[in-house]
């Protein structure tokens, strides 16, 4: 992707770089459809990309009488393999949902309260411009802020389309300001994964004899192809699983073995693994030698901090002996062995250095770009787009940059909210633009949520459904579902590399609109007036306006925020794509939905539950080593370990894995994975150490109204460990509060062995308040009603789970 | 032609698509007890640690089916290969047939007024010409594969020569057609995941059981 900035200065701060726009196009009719008749057109099958959740699986609906009847897998997609969970199946009750939001609203009551009018698109535009009698609008706010566009904050979820929007708040409007599930989901272990061995990969679990699953929890927090790939093979039949969780997930179910570990302890176990490696030398030396830096250093470190098994064992509850086992077995399979590197990875204080101990771990048996460890892949090529970018002289950095060591693009959720509600903010923020997120339901402490949306000018939010976050806006744009709309075409990068579409299934319903749609429109009403503003305050304009002209710069340099809309989304990604593959393919990546080079030769069905996408010897397992010497790759005579420690240069500053990171020490964070006795907090004694999970029939609290997800979990109930909940006289499905200095929220009890002592749990997404979903209201308990807004201190990633609770039966 | 199901339980991640897709592909009416499949599931501890077992289940479309006996207008029968049906015309809710099923695979769908079950997708998917039921093709560890036991050049037969299986309630005397594939490479799980008086069986252990109970009932069977 290429952005092309068409003035003198950046914009301080992170600006998003993804692009739309574009160049010119044939005229060709994408879609086809005056070639089918009726008929045809009411019932087909078209192929598309679920959005149910953020794997963006492929899916083929069937249409009957212009119905969406039926969502089945569409085998032809490696990432998905042949498979559509039940929120993807259940998707067509996203489609259906009676409580949907059908048209453009705007709020007449007290913010909060609910009530809103039906308008026009051109009313809701003019809204957002010039405000109504209970709120203010972009125009006034922008006036009063002479130009600053930071002062409009904004806010997305996980999707294909998220860049659409960001693109168009960052690139196009001109604010710095953006949150989005980052800093709550994935932020740390990324990125500790990117600083360590170059980037996050994709472990190979079909090939993997051994994998270690702390915390995550892939056959209830499903991720593709990881669910398919290791379940079949566990137990004997391929991999040996070791789950470490505090509660028995349905993965510890089907694993091997299952260790209930502390709650924010794992990594004192990942240090004492690591010790047993280096004290018994049971490392890939080759490969440490030619691919790790820093290892030296960090074999000091380690030792001479004594993180025995023994200390590991006071720590984490797991016996020393079972340590010692595990980190043999480990080295024992290696290189196909990995420290699955987790997703949501939000839970403590000293997550970053966890992340960094468990890839250097992996790393250590050499279980990197390599069959069976943690692989890059390749990803194939589309064609970029270019925006024209404007710069706004007044648009200040972010203003979240000091809440931790490092705050990038996608900011700190809590700390940026935070510093505006606690009026740290050295600048205001004074107008929320939220698209397909729920922040009053999915960011840490709900009360301090709220008040960020009471105290702004103006809230407007883009979504599908009547969310709680939805509930206080002054505007709402309703969005159709992904399943009447077309996304921006999208590569898929792996070990089976492959590109895929979101196309359109049926037109919109209501008068909803694709968020691409929703943005053009927004584009044209704001576009002039917002222009004005700058005229009159950005010194750098009015210095150009002088040179040029002002209608040369407008058009030149970017202020027409309407020029990123010229091209439709279909158009821009027939553009592409044919620009790489050519027209031919882009008619077959249509009709089949995914396409890859050589697909036609590779692709087949093996059996009637099995395809294969790429043949064995030409898939991307190691993408960054040269090619092997003939005395260690001998035809079926593989040498594996030795195959895995050939030098490789991994994505790194260094090319090289990175043990001891210097540059972190001036930022204040251990440049080596140190454990802190003062980051663990502990759990006195009476009390209960919250954490919080997600399971396979509901997506976070976006399917919260899905009549038919309903039917299989109606509400969540907080896990208690048996013998505790005996003990407070609990029983199965007794009303219990639950309190923290948070918050408090009652729910129902689940005793079971299922968890260990000292810990509860219930599942994230559930209790929304908003009563305008009619299936979703106020079943069970939010989560985020009672965890603390801490933060670590790295990314100002959420901690989820670092919050201790007291229960009493009600 | 003779349908049936293996299943692969020790790989079902208790994710309940199939449950989902069941309703989808064929209009099963909502509600948490209106099943025609489900996944069973089985919880304990064994010294304090847990164990928890998942059994996907649904009609085992008994060549023996005591379902159609009780039935008194003809409602339950036999289709073509031995596919236990339930006519929502002709059923009179009676309840027999829920009564007399033992594996409590039938539920009142109150849309129709009328008793409702599995059909291994007949009408939607296998009689026009679809090769897998909704439930097998949106699983993802893949746990069902629906075949032929007259094909013994088929994928399903092949698999039960390959790999040991064992019936719910054999001693009910239905002659089920849901083969559970027996757990091979990990003793521990297939103790804990089967009862102590459950028969294992091989291909050419059940065979003719399948053949006895096929030559009784067969001439039953209606082309629909």
């Amino acid at each position: 992707m290429k952005i092309e900035v068409s003035r003198r200065k950046f914009l301080q701060g992170s600006v998003a770089l993804t692009i739309f726009g574009g160049s010119t196009l044939s005229s060709m009719n994408l879609l086809g459809d005056h070639d089918l008749n009726r008929k045809e057109l009411l019932n087909k099958k078209v192929p598309t990309l679920c959005e149910m959740c953020v794997n963006k699986c492929a899916a083929i609906a069937h249409i009957q009488e212009g119905i969406v009847k039926k969502l089945d897998p569409n085998p032809r997609f490696p990432k998905s393999r042949n498979m559509l969970c039940p929120r993807g199946v259940a998707g067509i009750h996203a489609l259906y949902d009676p409580d949907r939001l059908k048209y453009p609203l705007v709020r007449v009551g007290k913010r909060g309260a609910g009530k809103f009018k039906r308008v026009t698109w051109d009313e809701a535009y003019h809204a957002i411009l010039h405000g109504t009698k209970e709120f203010k609008g972009l125009k006034q706010i922008l006036e009063e802020e002479r130009d600053n566009r930071s002062t409009i904050g904004y806010c997305a979820g996980e999707g294909m389309a998220e860049h659409t929007f960001k693109s168009f708040m960052a690139n196009k409007l001109g604010s710095t300001n953006f949150v989005n599930h980052a800093s709550i989901c994935l932020q740390t272990t990324v990125s500790a994964h990117a600083l360590t061995i170059g980037a996050y990969g994709q472990a190979d679990l079909t090939n993997a004899n051994y994998v270690i699953m702390a915390g995550a929890n892939r056959a209830e927090a499903i991720v593709t192809p990881d669910t398919m790939d290791i379940f079949k093979r566990t137990r004997g039949r391929g991999t040996t699983l070791i789950v470490i969780d505090p509660r028995y997930t349905n993965t510890a179910a089907l694993a091997d073995e299952w260790l209930g570990i502390k709650v924010g302890t794992d990594l004192a176990l990942v240090l004492a693994l690591t010790y047993i490696v280096i004290k018994e030398g049971l490392y890939n030396k080759k490969f440490v030698a030619q691919n790790v830096n820093g290892f030296d250093a960090y074999r000091e470190h380690i030792i001479s901090n004594h993180y025995t098994p023994e200390w590991a064992e006071g720590i984490t509850g797991i016996r020393a002996e079972k340590i010692v086992k595990i980190a043999r077995d480990f080295m024992a399979a290696s290189p196909r062995a990995i420290y699955y590197q987790g997703r949501r990875t939000t839970w403590g204080f000293q997550d970053f250095q966890l992340r960094r101990a468990t890839a250097i771990f992996t790393a250590l048996g050499a279980g990197i770009d390599v069959k069976g460890g943690i692989v890059f892949g390749k990803k194939l090529t589309l064609a970029s787009h270019t925006v024209n970018t404007p710069i706004y002289a007044n648009a200040l950095g972010r203003i979240d940059q000091d809440v931790a060591a490092i705050v990038g693009a996608n900011g700190s959720w809590i700390g940026w909210r935070n510093k505006i509600i606690e009026s740290k903010s050295p600048y205001p923020i004074r107008a929320m633009f939220t698209y397909k997120q729920n922040p009053m339901l999915s960011v840490p402490n709900v009360a301090k949520t709220k008040k960020l949306f009471e105290m702004m000018d103006l809230v407007v939010t883009i979504d599908t459904m009547p969310s709680d976050t939805v509930i206080m806006s002054d505007v709402i744009l309703p969005e159709c579902t992904y399943l009447e709309r077309e996304d921006p075409i999208k590569s898929f990068g792996g070990v089976e590399p492959s590109i895929a579409l979101r196309q359109k299934v049926i037109d919109p319903l209501y008068e909803s609109r694709p968020v691409f749609e929703i943005l053009k429109g927004l584009s044209h009403k704001l576009s002039r007036p917002l222009w004005e503003i700058t005229q009159k305050y950005d010194e750098d304009v009015i210095d150009e306006i002088k040179e040029r002209g002002e209608s040369t710069v407008y058009r030149e340099d970017g202020f027409d925020l309407t020029d990123a809309f010229s091209h439709s989304q279909e158009q821009i990604n027939q553009e592409c794509f044919t620009k790489e593959y050519g027209a031919e393919a882009y008619s077959k990546l249509r009709e089949g939905g995914v396409y890859y080079p050589n697909m036609e030769s590779y692709f087949k069905q093996i059996s009637s539950n099995e395809y294969e996408y790429y043949p064995d010897d030409k898939r991307y397992y190691s993408v960054l080593k040269e090619k092997p010497k003939s005395e260690i790759y001998s035809g079926d005579c593989v040498d594996e370990k030795e195959l895995a420690s050939m030098e490789g240069k991994v994505a790194t500053k260094s090319g090289k894995v990175e043990c001891n990171l210097a540059f972190l020490t001036k930022k204040g964070v251990d440049a080596m994975p140190t454990w802190r006795e003062e980051l663990y907090r502990d759990t006195p004694k009476g009390k209960f150490r919250f954490i919080t999970g997600r399971h396979a029939q509901f997506t976070q609290n976006a399917t919260t109204n899905n009549a038919m997800l309903l039917d299989l979990v109606r509400e969540n109930y907080v896990w208690i460990n048996k013998r505790q909940a005996d003990e407070l006289m609990i029983a199965h499905g007794d009303l219990v509060e639950i309190t923290s200095p948070t918050g408090s929220v009652t729910i129902k009890a689940y005793p079971t062995n299922k968890i260990i002592e000292d810990v509860v749990f219930y599942v994230h997404g559930f209790g929304a308040t908003s009563d305008a979903l009619t299936l979703g209201y106020r079943n069970g308990a939010s989560d985020n009603m009672i965890i603390a807004d801490d933060i670590e201190r790295v990314f100002g990633s959420a901690v989820m789970h670092e919050t201790n609770i007291e229960i009493k039966k009600v | 032609m003779n349908f049936a199901m293996a299943l692969d339980y020790q790989s079902c991640i208790n994710c309940k698509a199939c449950e989902i897709a069941c309703k989808e592909e064929n209009g099963v009416q909502l509600g948490a007890d209106k099943q025609r499949i489900w996944v069973g599931q089985r919880e304990s501890s064994i010294f304090g640690n847990p164990f928890v077992n998942y059994y996907p289940s649904q009609c085992n479309h008994c060549q023996d089916a005591p379902c159609v006996d009780v039935c008194p207008t003809g409602a339950s029968y036999f289709a073509e290969g031995g596919i236990v049906m339930a006519d929502k015309d002709k059923c009179i809710l009676c309840k027999g047939c829920m009564e007399a099923c033992p594996y409590d695979a039938r539920f009142v769908d109150d849309k129709f007024v009328a008793v409702d079950k599995c059909t291994f997708c007949y009408d939607t998917r296998i009689s026009q010409g679809e090769t897998t039921t909704a439930c097998q093709a949106t699983c993802p560890t893949k746990v069902r594969l629906f075949g032929d036991l007259d094909d013994e050049e088929g994928e399903l037969v092949k698999l039960l020569k390959r790999r040991k299986f064992f019936v719910l309630k054999e001693a009910e005397g239905t002659v089920p057609k849901l083969f559970y594939l027996f757990p091979e490479n990990d003793t521990h799980f297939a103790e804990n995941s089967i009862a102590h008086d459950t028969t294992i069986h091989t291909w050419e252990s059940f065979k003719p059981l399948i053949e006895k109970a096929k030559q009784k009932r067969e001439s039953q069977w209606i082309s629909i």
